[in-house]
């Protein structure tokens, strides 16, 4: 089946004005018409590929400014890219503005049917709705009361209502279901979820990070119009989560700062090869300065494995090549169940990496002294981080199976483990001594 | 490259059905708000003429008069005629800037706004028709035939008002005092244009520049049809048809290549 939405290198220029630009005829004249012209430009999107399966529900998260609304209004056709194309196959649906269409004057019986038709319904089927979409928004005593007597959240329920009985098989969600009462969201994500049964795919746009979590199969993470990470829900917003909360400079910002240009900071031969291989390879991303060549498993005597009996020690090797100097990078492993459920999510923080950089070949392994997972098909995602996870160096999403054997437990987040850094050319630690030959260890 | 511009109409049920649908909804809703919370309602559309025809009648009647007889029937046609045109382009400053969010729908024509705000606009021309008739029957002008052209009079006003109203629409998205200098050009055509005198009064030599303004021929045409019981002439007719539709291709390209920016403006 073709996919819901293909996005295909996607990136978006935005004009910056002189801060004086006018905004009238008279102050142009007045000032002269040099001040029109755009001082600068910045890329609100840059590069974004990713596609949505028939029936997927993708979440977008990021910070303010960082190109959301920007991908999301382009998927729904509205604005031009400057390059990249965007593939549409469905009929969309959409909630970018709490509204389109509504206006306070009018009631909310004759917002419906102006905000139907502007949503794409003909009058007849707005008729044949009309006590389905009131129903769904519960507003059955106030529909005669003009808009302007609503609370927001009121309008946003019958503005939810409209959207959803459009009967879309691509629904865009900007950021509006946070606007309604919790019994209120609920009903919300429990019609998506519905949606989602029948085919729907949805592309969603939240701050909230549980939402995305428990609600999205996928999650795209944008910073400074870059997608920095695609992956399994959970995985990407714990990347992101974390990196708020490290306080990592905000990489985003259609308003304030000079750094869109700069992030990620590739090497250009770094980014030819990146724009190589996401085209052939759909589970990798990232800016590949430090790039996972790797990874193996491996059991207590140091033979490869593909299949693990439970209980016992795992060692999880990833060799690495940085092609520049790289201050204190992250790895990450991340194991999840055939069925998504995040069962171990590790990763070298709090590790003399931190103060450590890499250049060259190098290698470092999650030691897990015992793992009790019970039997079946895991995968484990690896990644490779900028300080502070401010964007994704290379990330390998779904790439390595592993099979389980033996009894155990669903989850295993605590397991005990240790990181070692291969003391290899790589490596070249900054504040701290190395044990010569065996490597480091850093305990749990 | 994109292949998502003229894609909304694959989205969408692209049938006349739906376009109307969106039309009357659209239209519906401007009416109503424009009138939804004043007491009189719909009768503020006739007032405002009225007002304009008492005005004029007394100074150009009486006062210092003019002499052109069906005066008041005379008057209210220019007084309608240019009625329209000024206001459709006057609120056409606010079609897409007002409409910020319509315009960020995924989907939604936005092409569409002009048209609408020259349509709703049009119903005001249409719901003052009437005393216009009553008018006219009461200076005791008889109606011909030629009353059979008069829709198409409207239809080439409303392609000029609506060629007009996108390159209006348009600019002000970016300038937006367009509105202050409109309402200064709109009066200064208002006295360009053959409200309250006639066509004629404008010395020979100045004719073929004054003729230049397309509001004189279509006022004109008005007058012949009611009052005048003539058939506006072929030749100038077929030219001012010409000339619109022209002038409408060239509105409309400018506000097509423009209208994927509009998002990033507003």
């Amino acid at each position: 089946m073709k996919d819901a939405i293909v996005v295909r290198n996607l990136s978006k220029r935005f004009r910056r004005y002189h801060p004086d630009r006018p905004w009238t005829l008279q102050e142009a004249v007045a000032g002269g018409l040099r001040r029109l012209r755009a001082v600068e430009q910045f890329w609100g999107l840059r590069d974004v590929s990713f596609t949505v399966p028939v029936g997927q529900v993708v979440g977008v998260v990021g910070a303010n400014g960082s190109g959301k609304s920007t991908l999301l209004r382009l998927v729904g056709g509205v604005g031009r890219p400057d390059s990249g194309t965007v593939e549409v196959n469905g009929r969309i649906g959409a909630l970018l503005d709490l509204g389109a269409g509504f206006h306070p004057d009018l009631t909310g019986r004759e917002n419906v049917f102006v905000a139907g038709v502007v949503a794409g319904l003909t009058r007849r089927d707005v008729v044949e709705r009309f006590d389905s979409i009131v129903a769904f928004a519960e507003l059955e005593e106030f529909i005669d009361h003009p808009l302007r007597t609503y609370s927001t959240g009121m309008q946003m329920r019958l503005a939810f209502a409209v959207a959803i009985h459009v009967d879309p098989e691509i629904l865009l969600i900007d950021e509006v279901l946070s606007v309604g009462d919790l019994g209120f969201q609920r009903k919300c994500l429990d019609r998506i979820a519905e949606f989602r049964g029948h085919g729907c795919s949805i592309l969603l746009v939240s701050h909230e990070a549980s939402m995305v979590r428990d609600l999205c199969d996928e999650a795209l993470w944008l910073s400074a119009g870059r997608l920095v990470l695609r992956g399994k829900a959970g995985m990407v917003v714990d990347g992101y989560v974390k990196q708020i909360s490290a306080g990592g400079r905000q990489l985003g910002g259609i308003s304030t700062e000079e750094t869109s240009f700069a992030a990620p900071p590739a090497p250009s031969a770094a980014e030819d090869r990146q724009a190589a291989k996401s085209s052939v390879d759909q589970n990798r991303l990232g800016s590949l300065e430090l790039e996972i060549t790797a990874v193996r498993f491996l059991d207590e005597e140091g033979q490869e494995i593909r299949e693990f009996h439970s209980g016992h020690p795992l060692r999880i090797e990833i060799s690495f090549l940085a092609t520049r100097r790289i201050l204190a990078p992250i790895f990450q492993v991340y194991i999840f169940r055939e069925d998504d459920l995040v069962c171990c999510d590790l990763n070298t923080e709090g590790t003399e990496l931190k103060a450590a950089q890499v250049e060259g070949r190098g290698r470092v392994a999650l030691c897990l002294e015992h793992f009790d997972l019970k039997g079946g098909l895991y995968y484990v995602d690896v990644g490779s981080y900028a300080q502070n996870w401010a964007y994704a160096y290379d990330y390998h999403s779904s790439l390595h199976p592993l099979r389980i054997t033996g009894e155990g437990v669903e989850t295993h987040r605590n397991a005990p483990h240790h990181w070692e850094i291969s003391a290899g050319i790589g490596l070249k630690p900054t504040a701290s001594e190395l044990e010569p030959a065996g490597g480091a260890n850093y305990g749990d | 490259m994109s292949n998502i511009q003229g894609a909304w109409h694959e989205r969408r049920p692209a049938n006349l059905v739906y376009v109307r649908d969106l039309f009357r909804e659209l239209i519906a809703r401007d009416l109503k708000l424009r009138y939804k919370r004043s007491v009189m309602g719909i009768a503020w559309t006739l007032l405002n003429p009225l007002t304009e025809l008492l005005i004029l009648f007394v100074i150009f009647g009486a006062v210092l008069p003019l002499n052109i007889p069906n005066y008041a029937a005379f008057l209210f046609t220019g007084i309608l005629a240019y009625g329209w045109f000024q206001n459709s382009l006057y609120f056409a400053t606010n079609a897409i800037v007002g409409n910020r969010e319509l315009v960020r729908q995924p989907g939604f024509p936005v092409l569409i706004l002009p048209v609408v705000t020259v349509a709703s606009n049009l119903i005001h021309f249409l719901l003052a028709l009437p005393i216009l008739f009553v008018l006219l029957v009461s200076s005791g002008v008889t109606v011909t035939w030629a009353l059979l052209a008069l829709p198409v009079v409207i239809l080439l006003e409303f392609m000029l008002t609506l060629s007009l109203a996108y390159f209006v629409a348009t600019f002000h998205v970016r300038f937006r005092d367009t509105q202050y200098l409109l309402r200064v050009l709109l009066q200064l055509t208002f006295y360009l244009t053959p409200v309250f005198y006639e066509a004629s009064a404008i010395p020979e030599p100045f004719q073929w520049l004054y003729r230049l303004n397309p509001m004189v021929f279509l006022v004109e045409s008005y007058r012949s049809v009611l009052i005048g019981g003539q058939f506006p002439a072929p030749g100038n007719t077929v030219i001012m048809t010409l000339g619109t539709a022209g002038l409408l291709f060239v509105g409309l390209r400018v506000f097509m290549r423009t209208s994927h920016r509009f998002v990033d403006e507003l």
